[in-house]
């Protein structure tokens, strides 16, 4: 089973995209903040990771950054979900490797799991 | 008068004669005779002439006392006459006198003004040069009389070589140029608004004024209330997609059947959200115009492409709303455009948008694809309730929402033509629009090509 590891500190949203990603059919794993998530994917090594950017203790730019260091995790596709998208901060992602950024208000999770399966599909 | 003054006719005494020179005596008495007849004759003439002398005389001496008499007449009248301009003369000079008092207490109230005028003053004159500085620009700059009185007769370009005036370096390349409202930043918390306007008198140019406003306070109010709204508009961005996310889940059921009027009430609940989701969308779009920090990512694109894709977009809504949404090309070559493609959908979305909702039931929007000037064409031509002619200047203002708007659809942030506005201006394009109330609008947006963008 793919598995993808879910990096984001709102409840709510933690809650319905993980029901969402495991109906369809992925192993799905959860970190509350940047540091818990940077252990997570050297422990895990997931198929592809979903990072929020504000979050308490680490941001998801510095966890980026952090796996740009250890080539075991480098490779791993990082799609950011996060509540704002200003071209700036897209730049920036994209310099750190992330593969798509997806912003909360402009999508949805069925959208999320759509965007997903372009780069790992759930093992049936 | 006619009496004569001198007389010869007395006659003279008689002359004594001896006895015996009798005969001679005689000749002699008859030759005296003679001599005496002749003496009188000619005494009696000239009697005559020289009665007619004194009469011209005194005819002469009539006539010359006359001529005095009139020629003292006339010098007294003109003594007089004198005398009355002399008084007219002192009057006019105690009345310049007064004029001049005057003008010097206007120059020195004019003066006082410009003292404590609470903008910085520099008065140029005619030929460009330093004229007058008053103490609010020795503030401004943080300099002291001596240096103030030192730029006094140089020209813009000398004056920006000081250092502290340096900033004004800024503004003018090199000449005093007519600038108006041109902001100018001292430091972070220092901002100006410098203006320079033509200064006329009934002669023509009398000089240049340039004035320093501050204006750190506006703009610190201004930052402020910027800052605020995207702070708030982000943070309500977190639990509103929090509450999309969640009706969507439950309305793609998800979590759980739903009956069917759970379901029109979340699928309503949902479009409120999606409302407010576009309104915190809006109001961060503008803080990000007044902040200067919208980026453009511009990519060469088919401006046909993202017209047709959008009219997609609104074709459910215009069926529902019984009204027909058409798309034309109307000529045959658009140039092609270089555009940040999200926000020139943005632009059409606003204006398709505004269509819909201010046309009513069973009219018609149609959208066209043109070329004007080498420029690709959009418009957007409804036939809607239109724009009163009295708030048509006012319609690309920030907040403005014109009367039968707000009638015809209570909801709306009065945001979405100043964005496009902005937008449009920002990729070298413009925007216009002519309504005729109550009967129809056209909105039309130009983009340049793409070499020129």
């Amino acid at each position: 089973m793919e598995k993808i590891l879910l990096i984001e500190d709102e409840e709510l949203i933690i809650r319905l995209l993980s029901k969402k990603l495991a109906a369809i059919g992925y192993d799905v794993s959860l970190a509350m903040d940047g540091r818990e998530g940077l252990e997570k994917i050297k422990q895990i090594v997931p198929d592809l990771v979903l990072l929020d950017i504000v979050m308490p203790r680490m941001g998801g730019f510095e966890v980026m950054a952090e796996m740009k260091k250890d080539e075991k995790i480098a490779g791993i596709p990082v799609i950011i979900i996060s509540n704002s998208g200003q071209p700036l901060e897209l730049e920036r992602a994209k310099d750190l490797g992330a593969v798509d950024w997806l912003v909360k208000t402009e999508f949805d999770p069925k959208e999320v799991a759509e965007k997903i399966q372009k780069y790992i599909r759930p093992t049936d | 008068m006619d009496k004569p003054i001198y007389s010869n006719s007395a006659p003279p005494p008689p002359a004594k004669l001896s006895p015996g020179d009798q005969s001679l005596r005689e000749r002699e008495l008859a030759e005296l005779s003679e001599m005496k007849a002749r003496l009188e004759e000619a005494n009696g003439v000239l009697e005559v002439r020289i009665n007619a002398k004194t009469r011209a005389l005194r005819e002469l001496a009539a006539n010359l006392e006359k001529e005095m008499k009139e020629r003292t007449e006339e010098l007294r009248r003109k003594v007089a006459e004198s005398e009355n301009s002399r008084v007219a003369l002192m009057n006019m000079l105690e009345d310049m006198e007064d004029l001049r008092r005057r003008a010097e207490e206007e120059r020195e109230k004019t003066m006082a003004i410009i003292a404590n005028f609470s903008d910085g003053l520099m008065f140029f004159d005619a030929r460009d040069r330093l004229a007058l500085v008053n103490p609010r620009i020795e503030n401004y700059f943080s300099i002291n009389k001596t240096e103030s009185k030192n730029m006094i007769g140089g020209r813009i370009s000398d004056i920006v070589r000081f250092a502290p005036m340096s900033p004004l370096g800024e503004v003018f390349a090199g000449s005093l140029e007519r600038v108006s409202r041109r902001e100018l930043s001292l430091n972070e918390k220092t901002v100006f608004e410098v203006s320079v306007l033509e200064v006329a008198g009934r002669a023509g140019k009398i000089g240049t004024l340039l004035i320093i406003h501050d204006i750190s306070r506006e703009k610190m109010v201004e930052k402020m209330k910027t800052e605020f709204v995207s702070i708030a508009a982000h943070q309500l961005r977190t639990p509103i997609s929090a509450i999309k996310w969640t009706l969507r889940m439950i309305l793609d059921g998800d979590l759980g059947p739903i009956n069917d009027e759970q379901r029109e009430f979340l699928d309503k609940t949902y479009k409120s959200n999606e409302r407010m989701i576009n309104l915190i969308n809006d109001l961060l779009n503008v803080t990000r115009i007044e902040e200067g920090r919208q980026v453009y990512n511009s990519v060469v694109a088919d401006i046909e492409e993202v017209v047709r894709g959008l009219i997609a977009n609104y074709e459910d809504m215009a069926r529902q709303k019984n009204l027909n949404l058409s798309f034309e090309k109307i000529a045959p070559v658009i140039p092609t455009v270089k555009i940040d493609l999200e926000k020139i959908k943005l632009v059409a979305s606003n204006l398709i948008e505004n269509s819909l909702k201010y046309t009513p039931a069973g009219g018609k929007i149609s959208v066209t694809l043109g070329e004007e000037d080498g420029n690709a064409m959009v418009e957007v031509i409804d036939t809607g309730i239109g724009i009163p002619a009295e708030q048509q200047d006012r319609i690309f203002t920030k907040y403005f929402r014109s009367a039968n708007a707000i009638k015809a659809e209570t909801e709306g942030t009065g945001l979405g033509l100043f964005i496009a506005k902005n937008i449009v201006e920002a990729h070298g394009g413009k925007i216009r629009f002519v309504s005729e109330p109550g009967r129809a609008t056209k909105f039309s947006f130009v983009l340049p090509p793409a070499e020129f963008n």
